[in-house]
């Protein structure tokens, strides 16, 4: 490789790298229209970098980086491996929402619906066991006939149509 | 925070409903139909009754919750008001009256046991009588 100007040496490899200012590389390439020995440096340059990087391209498609995807499918089975509380402590690291101790309020929340909704659970059973029972009954302008059954399980209020005696009728 | 479960406990313990059903039936001796939706109390309204005919003429279904009466119009100017006085045990405690323009011609007091149904009968409905069955689950 010919020898390029040693004042322009450095400038022309960093021409070649396109970090050059715009002022720059104006100057360089004046310089390479009147120098042939800059002119060959940057040739070589080229060639070299052809030489380097023609390889690398050749066997970038060729290549599966199988060793890659093995690497990664121990680390996911690793993971798999994690105890459970492993996995609750990282998953809660994970969750930003768990981080804040948002957590709290929505515990509180949930201890709330627990005793709202337990007096449901321990409700009275319906039984039929009981009689129904007529407490009172009175009526100003009817005749009032209360009929109940021994049993309990019949009980019936008529109203006798036609006028009641004066005071009307109670039970 | 405590406070606020306290009083959500609270009314939650406070507010127990009692479903009341409410039906009113038109029954005559006109034709010898029977509401097929009336097949529950068929029976009963049978053995204690000499009609042939039994038709269901509104059914009403409430949510009774503290003292608040709840009225029930009935056309000609009749109507039924009912009341939860309070559960006993198994038992809830109401407060039933039948009125006709607006004034009580009947008003009782019944204990009712669930699934259990009370008959109150006699005002009269064109060719027939009216009979409200009224029931509760809790």
């Amino acid at each position: 490789m010919k020898e390029s100007c040693p004042r322009f040496s450095k400038l022309l490899e960093r021409y070649f790298d396109q970090e050059v200012t715009d002022e720059e590389r104006s100057l360089v390439e004046n310089h390479l229209q009147g120098c042939p020995s800059c002119q060959e440096g940057l040739k070589a340059m080229e060639g070299l970098r052809y030489l380097m990087k023609a390889p690398v391209d050749e066997a970038d498609p060729k290549e599966n980086f199988y060793w890659v995807w093995q690497k990664i499918e121990r680390a996911i089975q690793q993971e798999d491996k994690l105890t459970w509380k492993e996995s609750i402590k990282r998953w809660i690291d994970l969750t930003p929402i768990l981080r804040k101790r948002v957590w709290v309020p929505a515990a509180a929340a949930i201890v709330i619906l627990l005793l709202i909704i337990t007096p449901y659970f321990y409700k009275k059973t319906p039984s039929s066991s009981e009689p129904s029972v007529v407490e009172y009954v009175e009526s100003q302008t009817h005749n009032v006939m209360v009929y109940e059954s021994e049993k309990g399980d019949v009980t019936v209020i008529w109203l006798l149509e036609g006028p009641a005696k004066e005071g009307g009728s109670q039970s | 925070m405590l406070a606020v479960i306290l009083v959500l406990w609270g009314a939650s313990m406070a507010s127990a409903e009692v479903r009341t059903r409410i039906r009113i039936i038109e029954a005559s001796n006109q034709g010898a139909l029977v509401d097929p939706v009336l097949s529950d109390v068929h029976g009963q309204l049978g053995s204690l009754f000499n009609f042939t005919s039994y038709r269901l003429l509104k059914e009403v279904t409430l949510s009774l919750a503290g003292t608040r009466p709840v009225d029930i119009p009935v056309h000609q100017g009749r109507s039924v008001e009912i009341t939860l006085l309070g559960e006993y045990g198994n038992l809830v405690e109401l407060r039933i009256r039948v009125k006709r323009d607006g004034a009580p011609i009947l008003n009782t007091h019944v204990r009712l046991s669930p699934q259990r149904t009370i008959l109150i009968g006699g005002p009269r409905h064109g060719e027939g009588t009216i009979i409200f069955a009224i029931s509760t689950r809790f």
